[in-house]
């Protein structure tokens, strides 16, 4: 021990002394799990999960408020946690949800359908409730009422076969959470109300909120334990800490001050693995990293010559080689996309579907057909290797984002991928406000970088969905959702559309889909609407010095992104190190 | 006020006025000027965060109508006025509806206690240096040892902290790496909160100080030249006065008047905190929540971080404009002849 550390604790415990001050309870360290937060917890005193903010991320929704389902992206199915089943009619436009018993928020009040129905209604009657989540809400549900204690059954404005899915199963980094209503039926606008102190079901309970760290302790009462659910989790403590950086992540796993961290490179990865051996992946060896759920891909605005034209747009899929972005950009730690969907074990057989009837994208370039489709419109070749049309250059611009380098040294790959190949491409970079803004919503790009087809995780009906007729607004008018910014809109999207609207009337998991799935994918393998590119890479290091259980491809009980609500099954499986 | 002219205060005051006034009415406009307004950047957050949607256009509606996007912009700017008069720069976007002034209040405290302590430390440190460098009584050891600590003040502050990260907190184990203070630590009047913050302080302060000092070495260093060789040193010396009186008695109080003004700019311009130190060590003052507001596009906290920032400076200077003439005799007759 340095003379300074030994001066500072002297000081401090003489300081303690002195005041008498009393140190919040200490937990060793062994049984502490102390997770990474990338943001900021602006407003600490906050707990309103339905306004945006760092209000559940920071352990809120991972630790105290439980979800009714949590959906496992291995198998597909949708696991039961605070609810134990859910059916719908024929129709598909109402739906059943029985609550399981014995539930209790952590003041020893019961959670029943009294605590749904009032939950729903209130983001049902409070607009100003501005998350997706209450938003999905207001959007789907017609009315919810209460059968007896533990069913509630909702009415949709429409037939839903997915509801339960995009409502209350963590598709996406959340879900739709149950409010008491002991507590929220006593607060006023409840867009203001600041839930503190908060209560949930979960197995812990807030104990000390701070801009820079929220500490949960276990609580040994928990519902689940008593009525044999699950057994009480190991670790006594949680913390998130907001690290600071990449930088200060991987010195904090390194020095053991940390067990989970938000996503580094692999250089920084491949350092940490040097000096501390604990510090794992979700693979053991490249590509490491997890996919997160938004696969890459390059969008085209088919309002804009030459790419109004299909032809021209298959070309630049043809000319694109996936595996050069791969090892290029992003150094290994990720896979090409081989169709429009996240590559997860449960996508698996809508994936192979495609795959079998030849419609997938190959990881390498064609640039030999790919240059005998251009020539095909009666483009040349001219001296300086770009192609011309009437004295005209065949030109692309790609806007990108600027936000991430991730974006930008893909988007440089496609470009000199493209100049080789003679196209005259080149990225545009645009600041992340007006990307989103401006550039993708209404149309205003040529070509660009995006992940709009992000959505299904376990079926295949939200991403396309995201790509048919049903609103497709001018240029410059704002695309609904951010669905079709690229206004794709022929023939063969009213044939793709028919197709995937009929699959939105089916149930999920109903074995027609994979055909039916081949089928509207082959419509946009061959008009190419958007490329697509490859997964996204989030490699994300655990920690297994203090602790183990971590999820990992070989130990797939679910995905690792331990910021979402889906996290209380990577605490529930942390074991302490031997 | 000490002999000051009232016209001299009244005409500073004016300027202090116009100065805030035309930097706010900027620093509306200027966010404006973008093409998309906070109620699309929140929309296009949703996305960002992948999937669908569901009703965004009914959102988009409800945003612009709470954050009053949809007033003719005359009335905005009239509102706009009326609120920072009263420090109220509305609703954080990025963390709503937390008003942004709770999230400055929370945040100042700690950059200003930071910064102020930094910029104290290395303007006398610097300025000890400097004047070091130049007095002809020095030993001839500093002349070399004190230039070639320079070489620290080419290190971008994020790189010494990084360096100062990994010496102190990983290898040695003898400071903390990251926050403002410990873990388990709760904020308090309690010796244990404030030795607590003295100890994740001292890192942060170290890597501002280490890069900065040479600022006022050199500024210092120079004007002591050029004191150096006016008349009134060589009378002094001439007179057989001791060289250490010489030395802050005539050089130091000459040359240090231009400092001064330089301090107190910097004094106003340290509420904005070192955004990069600030950043790596995870410590959430100004630096930082001016960082992650301009991440998040959150146009409500840059504005009003960016008006405390220039009403401070504002008021340094005014405060500047007033002592001036008490420190210096020269700046008061002048200011009486006018007056």
């Amino acid at each position: 021990m340095t003379h300074l550390k030994a001066s500072l604790l002297a000081g401090t415990a003489f300081a303690v002394a002195l005041t008498g001050a009393v140190a919040a309870q200490d937990v060793p360290r062994e049984d502490t799990v102390i997770f990474d937060i990338d943001r900021t917890i602006r407003d600490p005193e906050n707990f309103n999960p339905f306004t945006p903010g760092v209000k559940r991320q920071h352990g809120a929704h991972q630790t105290m408020w439980e979800p009714l389902f949590i959906l496992n992206y291995e198998s597909g199915e949708i696991e039961p946690w605070l609810a134990t089943s859910f059916e719908s009619n024929d129709a598909q436009d109402e739906w059943t949800v029985t609550l399981r018993d014995g539930v209790t928020w952590s003041d020893g009040e019961t959670f029943d359908a009294d605590d749904v129905i009032f939950s729903i209604n209130m983001a049902l009657e409070n607009e100003g409730l501005s998350e997706r989540e209450p938003a999905t809400i207001r959007a789907q549900v017609a009315s919810v009422e209460k059968v007896d204690d533990l069913t509630v059954t909702f009415s949709l404005n429409s037939s839903n076969p997915r509801f339960i899915l995009e409502n209350f199963a963590n598709r996406i980094f959340g879900s739709f959470l149950i409010m008491p209503e002991h507590v929220w039926s006593q607060a006023g606008d409840p867009a203001t109300f600041a839930f503190n102190p908060p209560i949930g079901t979960g197995p812990y309970t807030m104990t000390s909120m701070a801009t820079n760290r929220a500490i949960w302790d276990r609580n040994d009462d928990w519902w689940g334990a008593a009525s044999g659910f699950m057994d009480l989790p190991e670790p006594m403590r949680v913390i998130f800490l907001e690290s600071g950086g990449e930088e200060n992540r991987a010195q904090l796993l390194v020095s053991n001050q940390m067990d989970a961290a938000q996503a580094v490179t692999l250089g920084t990865f491949e350092a940490m693995g040097f000096q501390n051996p604990n510090v794992i992946a979700w693979f053991n060896d490249l590509p490491y990293a997890w996919p997160d759920p938004c696969a890459r891909q390059m969008e085209f605005n088919t309002t804009v010559a030459p790419w109004d034209n299909a032809d021209m747009r298959r070309a630049v899929a043809m000319l694109i080689d996936r595996n050069q972005i791969v090892n290029v950009a992003y150094e290994g730690t990720t896979q090409p996309s081989r169709t429009m969907f996240v590559q997860y074990g449960a996508m698996d057989p809508f994936i192979d579907a495609v795959d079998s009837a030849g419609h997938a994208f190959s990881a390498s370039a064609d640039v030999e057909a790919a240059q005998a489709l251009i020539e095909g419109m009666g483009y040349t070749m001219g001296s300086d290797g770009i192609y011309e049309l009437n004295g005209e250059e065949l030109t692309a611009n790609i806007h990108v984002n600027s936000a991430s380098s991730e974006y930008t040294r893909t988007i440089d790959v496609i470009v000199e991928q493209l100049n080789r190949a003679g196209v005259n491409a080149r990225a545009v970079p645009v600041e992340n406000s007006v990307f989103w803004g401006e550039v993708l919503p209404l149309g205003g790009y040529e070509m660009s970088y995006s992940w709009l087809s992000c959505g299904s995780v376990n079926e295949p009906w939200a991403s396309m969905n995201r790509y048919t007729n049903a609103s497709i607004a001018p240029i410059g008018e704002r695309a609904p959702g951010f669905n079709n910014t690229g206004r794709w809109d022929t023939d063969a999207t009213a044939a793709y559309t028919a197709i995937v609207q009929d699959m939105g009337t089916m149930a999920v998991g109903d074995p027609a889909i994979p055909a039916m799935v081949a089928e509207a994918h082959g419509y946009l393998s061959a008009e190419v609407p958007f490329v697509p590119l490859v997964q996204a890479a989030k490699l994300l290091p655990f920690n297994t010095t203090y602790w183990t259980g971590w999820p990992t491809a070989e130990n797939n009980y679910n995905h690792p992104a331990f910021w979402w609500g889906s996290a209380h099954q990577i605490i529930h499986n942390l074991e302490k190190a031997e | 006020m000490g002999g000051i002219p009232s016209s001299y205060i009244v005409n500073r005051l004016i300027t202090l006025v116009l100065t805030v006034w035309i930097a706010a009415t900027l620093i509306w406009i200027i966010p404006r000027l973008s093409p998309v307004d906070p109620a699309e950047v929140m929309l296009g957050r949703m996305a960002a965060g992948g999937a669908f949607v569901e009703g965004s256009d009914l959102i988009l509606e409800q945003l612009r109508e709470r954050f009053g996007l949809n007033e003719p912009l005359w009335v905005q700017y009239l509102l706009y006025l009326r609120s920072i008069i009263t420090f109220d720069f509305g609703l954080s976007a990025a963390s709503f509806p937390t008003p942004v002034s709770s999230l400055i209040a929370q945040a100042l405290p700690w950059t200003i206690g930071l910064m102020l302590l930094s910029v104290i430390i290395t303007f006398i440190i610097g300025n000890a240096l400097g004047a070091f460098m130049v007095w002809e009584r020095t030993p001839r050891v500093w002349k070399v040892v004190i230039p070639s600590l320079m070489i620290f003040t080419a290190i971008p502050p994020i790189l010494s902290g990084l360096l100062l990260m990994y010496v102190f907190a990983v290898q040695l184990r003898a400071l903390p790496l990251t926050g403002a203070y410990g873990l388990t630590v709760e904020p308090g009047w309690t010796m244990e909160f404030a030795l607590s913050v003295v100890e994740h302080g001292t890192l942060p302060a170290l890597s501002i100080i280490l890069v900065t000092f040479g600022f006022w070495t050199l500024g210092m260093r120079g004007l002591m030249i050029t004191v150096q060789g006016e008349d009134y040193v060589n009378l002094a010396k001439a007179k057989g006065l001791k060289p250490r009186y010489i030395l802050y008695k005539y050089m130091v109080r000459n040359a240090i008047l231009p400092q001064v003004t330089a301090f107190a700019l910097k004094i106003g311009l340290l509420v904005s905190g070192q955004i990069l130190v600030e950043r790596i060590f995870s410590y959430n003052g100004m630096g930082k929540l001016l960082y992650d507001a301009i991440l998040d596009q959150d146009f409500a906290v840059i504005q009003g971080v960016s008006f405390i920032i220039i009403l401070m400076t504002a008021i340094s200077v005014f405060i500047v404009d007033l002592i001036y003439p008490l420190i210096d005799p020269r700046i008061r007759q002048a200011t009486e002849r006018t007056a």
